[in-house]
């Protein structure tokens, strides 16, 4: 199989507790297939509730699936095969800030992905960290640092240090670039870009500036209620929206994108 | 006549040894009926300005300016209770978080009512809860919420963010407001429920010839919508003019790197390219540089940037820079000037 990772029919639903006779439930996620190469980005776009972070969820595997199949380099990953699936596929977090625990120092934070998933010693662990924040624009000192003593643009650049750290092959970032401020950002787009290049990342992007998506992505999927409305190369779906959902969210952002002379 | 002329404010927090200058001499002025855009990243100091508008910084904070009118009238002469008085007649402000900010344990109905004062409402004692309730109501309809009965009598946990943000834009109309200050005001909410807002915000301005100050740290989000806009960076003013003058001829390098490092604003870029962006981070107020604070980062920083430049005036387009990007002709000029 060529694709890196391939998603079938992958859902989510809840069971309500109370009804005993006719069991309810509500669907978060309906079936939904699709699938991401290496070099490539997928963004996934969507109102609030629409199932965005729920297929984060489940993709990452911190939520079992209610049915469907996640497959890596074609081999179908379990649901509870956390070490399989840790090393290779690894996610960012909105708020860099409560991402990292406080009382650890960097050293102490990026050493644990390795001592739990690799075999080296200590001397090969210090020098795979030090490396690892040169790649993303650190000193290999701060690894001494706490996280307090960082901005919040260079917290964001560990928490990018911990999701390489293990060589993952899909990176997930859920709103990872919302909270930054624009110059921080488009730094952390660039560093992006650079580490897809160098080491063939995917990335799943889960965004609302459709600004960054269309500069960064090649793929987009739009979600509303937990279905997949339209999905195809971005540049096909800004241009040419076809579904209303689509359009009213594309819609909704164009101001943006032309000030109006006055 | 300006609405609002301040000159050379500064804020200083108040510290062991020397005190630190988190805004240092920024000017604003503001004219009736407009909207302003202030922006600037996280740590410029664009809340603090806005909390001194309104006088609600408290005593580890000094605040002083060569000038600060409000309609004509020197605020700096007036006794602290007359320039209160005055300040919260006439100027609103909705602040960052609306969850954050409304009482938790109290019912919309209260938190409302309670902003109405006694000089609006006419009758006997007795008819007064009644008319208050009618101007809640009245309030709420302003701002757009139709099932006014739903929203009264729920807490503000039970509403959505847009919601509660509606409501405290009711809260800050109370009184009439000439100005009003508008802190983040869709900052973490979905895109249509920010156009919302906006649109709100912005027939309020024509409706009611309601001047707005819009703070933000993202300058694409609010080019729409405003006339003119404000930059500062970490304290300092970077640049004013018309919307279309900041956005399309940014004079100073910073506004410069900031216009370009939005993808929304360059379309032609293909995609995937490296965006332009300035090295480095915002410096942290305990360590912040001398001079122009952009220097560590300016791509044009030369030896004269030690020294903080003064601002200046190319026709209405406020800039503070020695080298500020103009024309080639223009800028020998001008470094002939400050030579001589």
């Amino acid at each position: 199989m060529s694709e890196l990772l391939v998603v079938k029919d992958l859902s989510k639903s809840y069971r309500h507790k109370n009804y005993w006779i006719n069991k309810k439930t509500t669907t978060v996620l309906a079936p939904i297939s699709f699938s991401v190469d290496a070099h490539q980005t997928l963004a996934i776009i969507g109102e609030t509730g629409s199932g965005k972070s729920t297929l984060a969820k489940l993709l990452v595997g911190a939520e079992a699936a209610s049915s469907g199949y996640i497959y890596l380099n074609g081999q179908a990953l379990q649901s509870g095969s956390y070490k399989q699936r840790c090393q290779h596929l690894r996610m960012i977090f909105q708020d860099s800030g409560t991402t990292l625990n406080p009382s650890l120092t960097i050293l102490q934070l990026l050493d644990e992905p390795l001592k739990l998933n690799t075999p080296f010693d200590e001397l090969k662990r210090k020098e795979l960290i030090r490396t690892t924040l040169q790649k993303v624009g650190l000193l290999g000192d701060h690894m001494n640092f706490y996280p307090h003593m960082f901005s919040g643009g260079q917290k964001q650049r560990i928490s990018l240090a911990r999701a390489i750290i293990l060589q993952p092959q899909v990176i997930i970032l859920d709103e990872a670039l919302a909270s930054l401020d624009p110059s921080l950002r488009s730094q952390m787009i660039n560093l992006l870009l650079d580490l897809q290049q160098q080491m063939g990342l995917a990335y799943i992007l889960i965004s609302h500036n459709l600004g960054i998506i269309r500069h960064f992505s090649d793929n987009i999927m739009v979600l509303s209620q937990g279905r997949v409305v339209e999905i195809g190369k971005t540049s096909d779906v800004m241009s040419k929206p076809q579904h209303k959902v689509t359009q009213k969210l594309l819609m909704n952002q164009s101001f943006q994108l032309k000030p109006i002379r006055r | 006549m300006n609405l609002l002329d301040i000159r050379n404010l500064s804020i200083e927090l108040i510290h062991d040894e020397q005190n630190i200058l988190a805004v240092d001499k920024v000017s604003l002025s503001m004219k009736e009926g407009e909207v302003r855009g202030l922006v600037g990243e996280s740590g410029s100091g664009k809340s603090l300005l806005a909390q001194a508008l309104v006088g609600v910084l408290d005593d580890k904070w000094l605040v002083h300016a060569d000038r600060f009118h409000w309609r004509g009238i020197d605020l700096l002469r007036l006794s602290i209770e007359e320039r209160k008085a005055l300040l919260s007649r006439d100027i609103a402000m909705i602040f960052q978080e609306p969850m954050a900010c409304l009482d938790p344990t109290t019912a919309i109905e209260d938190q409302l009512t309670e902003a109405i004062d006694d000089s609006q409402l006419s009758g006997f004692f007795w008819q007064k809860n009644q008319q208050r309730q009618a101007a809640a109501i009245k309030l709420l309809h302003k701002v757009g919420i139709k099932n006014h009965n739903a929203c009264l009598t729920s807490y503000p946990h039970q509403l959505t963010e847009a919601l509660c943000q509606r409501v405290m834009i009711a809260m800050a109309l109370a009184r009439r407001p000439m100005l009003l200050i508008a802190d983040e005001p869709t900052a973490a909410m979905e895109n249509t429920n920010q156009g919302q807002i906006f649109r709100l915000l912005a027939s309020l301005n024509q409706l009611k010839n309601m001047s707005i100050l819009l703070i933000s740290h993202d300058l694409e989000n609010i080019t729409h919508w405003t006339n003119t806009i404000t930059v500062m960076y970490s304290g300092q003013f970077v640049e004013a003019g018309t919307t279309a003058q900041i956005f399309n001829k940014p004079l100073h390098p910073y506004t410069r790197a900031l216009v370009d490092s939005s993808p929304s604003a360059n379309l032609h870029l293909p995609a995937k390219s490296r965006l332009m962006t300035l090295p480095g981070s915002i410096p942290i107020l305990q360590h912040l540089p001398i001079g122009c604070r952009l220097g560590p980062r300016c791509p044009r920083a030369q030896q004269a940037c030690v020294k903080a430049p003064s601002v200046t005036n190319f026709h209405g387009h406020k800039v503070s820079c020695h080298f500020p990007l103009i024309p080639q002709k223009k800028t020998l000029n001008k470094v002939t000037k400050g030579a001589c």
